[in-house]
């Protein structure tokens, strides 16, 4: 059994994710993976509270989370990883988490991040961890909402 | 151009392209009267377009204006035919009757579909059902018109940048409400004018030059889409303990034969919702490990606000919610999304706290970050923003990060819940409400139907739900803080109100599922004794509607497998169109009976005393329309004859099967408006 999605979007748990992406890919569970938001009780209950009944939601450091996901992906559950940036994707990836795709979601643009595409922006940081991503071999699509097309990162990043 | 932009304006080409590969005919030119949109009607059309995307009405035209209900009952009022575009609204608002936005994303536009709609079916004289199609494909091509919007905007966002440099209040918030209007104003008014003036005609002329068989398709489809536009909604709540409300729905309008008024069943499903709430508790799962309620990482408001320093007043926190409410959207941008919005709902508050240019421009910008969340319950954050604020104008050590997590930690979980609440649940529940009342016609006749109380009543709760809903949140955020999100979350209050909604939603969706999806098939088995219809004298003996029932169920079970919907859209016309066409048999015979309306109303007999025109005559169970029946052109009557409709007559999807069955096919829809248009 694999990761059924592991996305980036910084907003973690809204809208599109509560709505759309979790009816789409029908999720049991959603695994958050960051550091900062680990250490942050309100977050943690805010987040634990925000999705809907019948969803539990666990909140990671990236040490916890990376083993915690290798115990799921091993396991019948139907897995929903949500990660902050794509810098913790870099590191899951290199702690030995395996995953084909990683979707990239939602970025918000502020200073020091450049627009990639609509509301996905990207620090040179975060572009790096993308295209060293895509070098290891998970291949990084770009798709806000299940419907739409995917668009690989090659398409608009020519640096990759 | 962006993706979405392109696949819109390819499917717009081809559209246009295979309807126009058609023959317009020429129509015999007395019998067609002139298509005629005023040039006052033209602008006040327009403008309800553009005040459906803008500001001005409290923010409130995404809710109200923007959704084809509305839309079609204001053309219908702009036209002088509230009646008919109020049908014909709720006919198209059935098929958004899912539509989401969420984070910057619009799927279709039904603004466009509605107003511009709305304006085909009245001024070119075409019943709802069929000006169904075409509506949804225009919706799709307004997708150009936000893509270009989103995009143009990001540019104003920057202009507010460099206002936020200089540390000018007043720059930034001119930025959030003058240019973005412009530019929405442009992109928005000028193509809607300019279509509902001269393209009507245009359009028309195309519909009504197209071979009578495939506008019967066209029709006929018009019953089986509004089955999408129900099961995409259901995708939202048709789910786990809820699901036989549902059902449920669906048998109360049967078992009354459709006359069960949709406010009794909405009623029913409050009580309802109340005992399912009661009896069965409120999480399906356990709460997650009980957390210690916060210390205050971040400072909330919960410490006593500091003698002397600047203070916040109650006014100021009233002109900020009601620039919020108001302009949330105004400068709505692919970058930022709602920060110019965010921005400019702080400015009372900056001026308020801040004297020193360093610290005016410090805050705009550190307002003008990116931001995104449902805009009536994300108010709290707003409020607790606004808190933290004043505590760190008064001296507290509160710095920019701290604010910043807020806002970044909260919009995200606030935009699920509050999205799921407005967007998901309250919304629906009020469309549906809506449009039932509106009373779609089963078969696209406006005989009695089109009640504006519909519209009407949606247009009084919107404005009274999510303002106080919007005025709540913001209040609660700033004086408790962002602890009342945990307050509330903890509580199970949400829940509890999301699962009840969910079952009120389910039956009053049941409802409209069974009053307003049809669907006809015509093989028929030939006695010697009587003709035995499937549909007529077999499936619905059993349980009436049980055809559309199936119908919806079972687009439903193909989005769940992720089929697209457009492509639903699509394989419905074709199938209907296809249907219809008379290689598979006799061209259609158009029958109707004294009702004015298909001869096989599921629910009953025609329950509207109309002084028409038709003769009844009934020799067997399937009358014919005569000829006189139709005072403007003469449709088909004969078996073997091609008609030349001057209106738009549909028929029966026809399943048909090729040289073995009598393609007895039953009209569903008598366009009707020449007869009863007070035009």
């Amino acid at each position: 059994m694999t990761l059924t999605l592991v996305r980036v979007d910084d907003r973690l748990i809204h809208g599109q994710v509560v709505l759309v992406w979790l009816r789409a890919i029908d999720a049991d569970r959603i695994v958050i993976i960051d550091d900062a938001t680990s250490q942050d009780e309100f977050m943690r209950t805010v987040l634990t509270l925000a999705a809907p009944p019948g969803v539990p939601v666990e909140v990671h450091g990236l040490n916890s989370g990376v083993l915690r996901v290798a115990d799921l992906a091993a396991g019948p559950e139907r897995v929903f990883v949500l990660l902050r940036s794509p810098i913790t994707a870099l590191r899951m990836r290199k702690a030995g988490v395996e995953f084909e795709v990683l979707n990239v979601g939602g970025i918000g643009a502020r200073p020091g991040r450049r627009s990639l595409y609509r509301s996905i922006s990207a620090s040179p940081e975060e572009l790096a961890a993308l295209r060293e991503l895509e070098r290891l071999g998970t291949g990084v699509e770009l798709r806000v909402l299940p419907d739409d097309r995917p668009i690989p990162l090659g398409t608009i990043d020519r640096g990759a | 151009m962006t993706r979405g932009a392109r696949r819109a304006i390819g499917m717009a080409v081809l559209v246009g392209v295979l309807l126009s590969l058609f023959p317009t005919t020429a129509l015999a030119a007395d019998s067609v009267p002139k298509v005629t949109v005023g040039v006052g009607q033209a602008l006040l059309i327009a403008l309800g377009y553009y005040l459906a995307q803008g500001p001005w009405l409290a923010g409130l035209g995404f809710f109200t204006l923007y959704r084809p209900l509305v839309a079609g009952m204001l053309v219908g009022l702009i036209l002088g035919d509230p009646a008919k575009g109020t049908v014909v609204g709720a006919t198209i608002n059935l098929v958004y009757l899912g539509f989401i936005s969420t984070g910057g994303v619009i799927p279709s536009d039904p603004a466009l579909a509605g107003w511009v709609g709305a304006t085909l079916a009245i001024a070119g004289r075409l019943d709802p059902a069929s000006v169904l199609a075409p509506a949804i494909g225009i919706g799709l091509i307004g997708t150009v018109i936000f893509n270009l919007r989103m995009t143009g905007a990001v540019i104003i966002a920057h202009w507010a940048d460099s206002f936020a440099e200089r540390g000018s209040i007043r720059g930034v918030a001119l930025m959030n409400w003058l240019p973005s209007q412009v530019w929405l104003f442009c992109l928005t008014f000028v193509p809607v004018f300019f279509v509902t003036l001269n393209g009507i005609q245009y359009l028309t002329d195309i519909l009504t030059g197209l071979p009578p068989w495939v506008l019967n398709g066209l029709a006929v489809a018009g019953g089986a889409l509004t089955a999408i536009g129900i099961a995409m909604n259901m995708r939202f709540i048709f789910r786990g303990p809820v699901i036989p409300y549902f059902f449920l729905g669906y048998l109360l309008i049967v078992a009354s034969g459709g006359t069960l008024p949709i406010v009794v069943i909405a009623a029913l499903g409050l009580v309802l919702a109340y005992l399912h709430v009661l009896f069965t508790g409120a999480r399906a799962s356990s709460p997650a490990e009980p957390v210690a309620p916060t210390e205050g990482s971040a400072g909330p408001p919960a410490a006593p606000r500091p003698a002397g320093g600047p203070k916040v007043t109650r006014g100021d926190l009233i002109r900020s919610w009601l620039l919020w409410t108001f302009f949330s959207h105004s400068t709505y941008n692919y970058e930022r999304l709602q920060a110019v919005g965010f921005a400019h709902s702080m400015t009372p508050i900056i001026r308020r706290l801040y004297q020193t240019p360093a610290e005016i421009s410090s805050a705009l910008k550190r307002h003008l970050v990116f931001f995104n969340s449902d805009p009536v319950i994300g108010g709290v954050i707003h409020g607790a923003v606004i808190a933290m604020e004043e505590q760190r104008a008064n001296g507290a050590p509160i710095d920019d990060d701290a604010i910043n997590s807020v806002k970044t930690g909260l919009m995200g979980p606030l935009a699920g819940i509050g999205d799921t609440i407005d967007q998901g649940t309250i919304l629906p529940i009020l469309l549906a409400l809506g449009i039932g009342i509106a009373g779609v016609s089963r078969d696209g006749t406006v005989t009695g139907a089109g009640n504006v109380l519909g519209p009407i009543l949606f247009l009084m709760l919107v404005p009274l739900i999510f303002l106080s809903l919007g005025y709540v949140a913001w209040m609660q955020g700033y004086y408790r803080g962002r602890t009342f999100v945990t307050d509330i979350l903890r509580s199970g209050v949400l829940d509890r109100v999301v699962i009840g909604a969910s079952v009120l939603g389910n039956l009053v969706l049941g409802a409209l599922a069974a009053s307003f999806v049809t669907l006809f098939i015509a093989p028929t088995i030939h006695l010697e004794a009587a003709d035995i219809n499937i549909q007529r004298d077999i499936l619905d003996k059993i349980m009436p509607g049980l055809l559309p029932l199936g119908l919806v169920l079972l687009t439903w079970f193909l989005l769940r497998r992720r089929v697209h919907p457009l492509a639903l859209v699509v394989a419905y016309l074709a199938i209907a169109i296809a249907g219809s066409c008379p290689i598979f048999g006799r061209a259609p015979r158009y029958v109707t009976d004294a009702c004015g309306s298909a001869v096989f109303q599921p629910y009953g007999a025609c329950p509207i005393a109309t002084a028409s025109p038709l003769a009844p005559a009934a020799p067997t169970a399937l009358p014919v329309a005569s000829p006189a029946a139709f005072p403007v052109g003469s449709p088909a009557v004969s078996p073997d004859s091609s008609a030349t409709p001057a209106s738009v007559h549909a028929v029966a999807f026809a399943v048909a099967e090729a040289g073995r069955r009598d393609m007895t096919t039953l009209a569903g829809h008598i366009s009707g408006v020449q007869d009863r248009s007070p035009r």
